[in-house]
């Protein structure tokens, strides 16, 4: 960079930076706050005052974030379906490998870790790493929308609302059950009644994870003081890394779940019980 | 409930996701997986078949080999075999050289002996043709002379009859 355009690009950013700073303190008093700093956390989690009204029925803002999502994903897919894939090319180009990653890692990682049986549980653990790695990015967009009430509200992770968590637990444990009753009939099902408490764990886990992540970052939206640069580190730390860490934690514990439900029998050969004297005969010997 | 948990919310997250799943699977990661799996054979078929080409040029290889080793063993064998005739007709031409040798001197002993014997004849009558010559000689000396001295009248009566 020239010295000429060094002082153009601080001519320009500099004064924008001192405006921006003006505004912001002038317009601060503009805006009351209508809840305190508890009873915005409590809203994030509860969502007792943030309802939205769909077709009627009061929701969480987490379950609209959900169906955006879904949206989101099935028309990318779509468009993929339609444009992309009949132009497949037998040596890949960009976009072809990054799709053919993605759907390769989540397949391997359904074949690798149950071997026996796989059919739909690549596909499973691709929606369901795909739903939770986009629904928490999704976070990052903020996108605006009315409750019930007439308030504004942004949209948030829809694995942050707990129905949202439990919902995705409690399939994840009905698709493990289904995979053992077929698989290995009574055995399978004993096998996963015996992790009764996955569909608690990963309910929990995903909810727990995701919703610190919204809390923190709305902690640090609530001072103006924290407003700058610090978001950019907590967008990344709380929700890039949440969303990649929380898509593969429950791809990866399915597939092994799973695994270990549909492994087949193998009767143990039990060897014959020696005699005692059999046995001080050897120890004789040795 | 605790926690704000609703049945009904829970229920229509899982209606949401189950569609998801089933959208996923058939417009994504199906098609997706078929068209891996397809170029998956294609690469396995191309690699067998070059398997095959490298087996069968393989024993083709090996076929080659045997054939040239036995054409060499083949090739020795007729070698020997012609050493065997030549030496064979060798033999034969030395023989028969011997023989014409043989015979040529013989011819030319024989001829020889006939030249000889020619010459001895030839020698022979010419030495009895000088012996009659010198004879006729020796015994016709006094005629010769008497008729030289009639030749020498009858000339110098030739040059008188010109004269008149």
């Amino acid at each position: 960079m020239t010295k000429k355009q060094l002082g153009v690009f601080l001519g320009v950013v500099l004064p924008v930076i001192a405006l921006l700073i003006v505004g912001i303190v002038f317009t601060n008093g503009l805006y009351e706050r209508d809840a305190t700093i508890q009873e915005t956390m409590q809203d994030a989690i509860l969502h007792e005052g943030d309802k939205i009204s769909l077709f009627g029925l009061m929701v969480n803002p987490g379950l609209i974030s959900a169906y955006i999502v879904t949206g989101v994903i099935l028309l990318f897919a779509a468009a993929v379906r339609i444009f992309a894939i009949p132009r497949f090319k037998t040596v890949p180009g960009k976009f072809q490998l990054v799709i053919e990653g993605a759907v390769g890692m989540f397949d391997n990682m359904a074949r690798t870790n149950s071997p026996h049986k796989n059919n739909f549980l690549g596909a499973y653990i691709f929606a369901a790493g795909a739903y939770i790695f986009i629904g928490t990015l999704f976070e990052l967009v903020g996108v605006p929308w009315q409750t019930a009430a007439g308030m504004s509200v942004t949209l948030p992770a829809p694995l942050s609302d707990i129905n949202g968590a439990i919902a995705l637990g409690c399939l994840t444990y009905v698709f493990i059950l289904v995979g053992g009753i077929t698989s290995t009939r009574v055995r399978g099902l004993g096998r996963t009644l015996k992790e009764f408490s996955l569909p608690i764990s990963m309910s929990f886990r995903l909810f727990g994870a995701l919703l610190s992540g919204m809390l923190v970052t709305e902690l640090v939206y609530y001072y103006l003081a924290l407003s700058f640069v610090l978001p950019v580190v907590v967008g990344v730390l709380f929700t890039v890394m949440h969303a990649l860490v929380q898509a593969y934690v429950l791809a990866t514990l399915t597939a092994l779940v799973y695994g270990e439900v549909t492994e087949p029998y193998h009767k143990k050969t039990k060897q014959p019980k020696q005699s005692r004297q059999q046995k001080q005969s050897q120890e004789v010997k040795v | 409930m605790p926690l704000n948990i609703d049945w009904q919310q829970i229920l229509l997250h899982l209606l949401n996701f189950v569609i998801l799943f089933a959208g996923l699977w058939l417009l994504l990661y199906k098609p997706v997986k078929k068209f891996m799996r397809e170029r998956q054979a294609k690469y396995e078929k191309m690699d067998a078949d070059a398997h095959k080409k490298s087996a069968e040029a393989e024993e083709k290889r090996a076929e080659y080999e045997k054939k040239l080793a036995a054409a060499d063993a083949e090739i020795e064998e007729k070698r020997a075999a012609a050493r065997k005739e030549m030496d064979a007709y060798e033999a034969m031409r030395k023989h028969a050289s011997e023989e014409e040798a043989a015979s040529v001197l013989a011819s030319a002993r024989e001829s020889a002996a006939r030249e000889k014997e020619r010459a001895v004849a030839d020698a022979r009558s010419e030495i009895a043709g000088l012996v009659t010559s010198a004879t006729e000689k020796l015994v016709l000396h006094e005629s010769a002379s008497e008729a030289y001295d009639e030749f020498l009248d009858a000339a110098e009566r030739g040059e008188g009859e010109d004269g008149k």
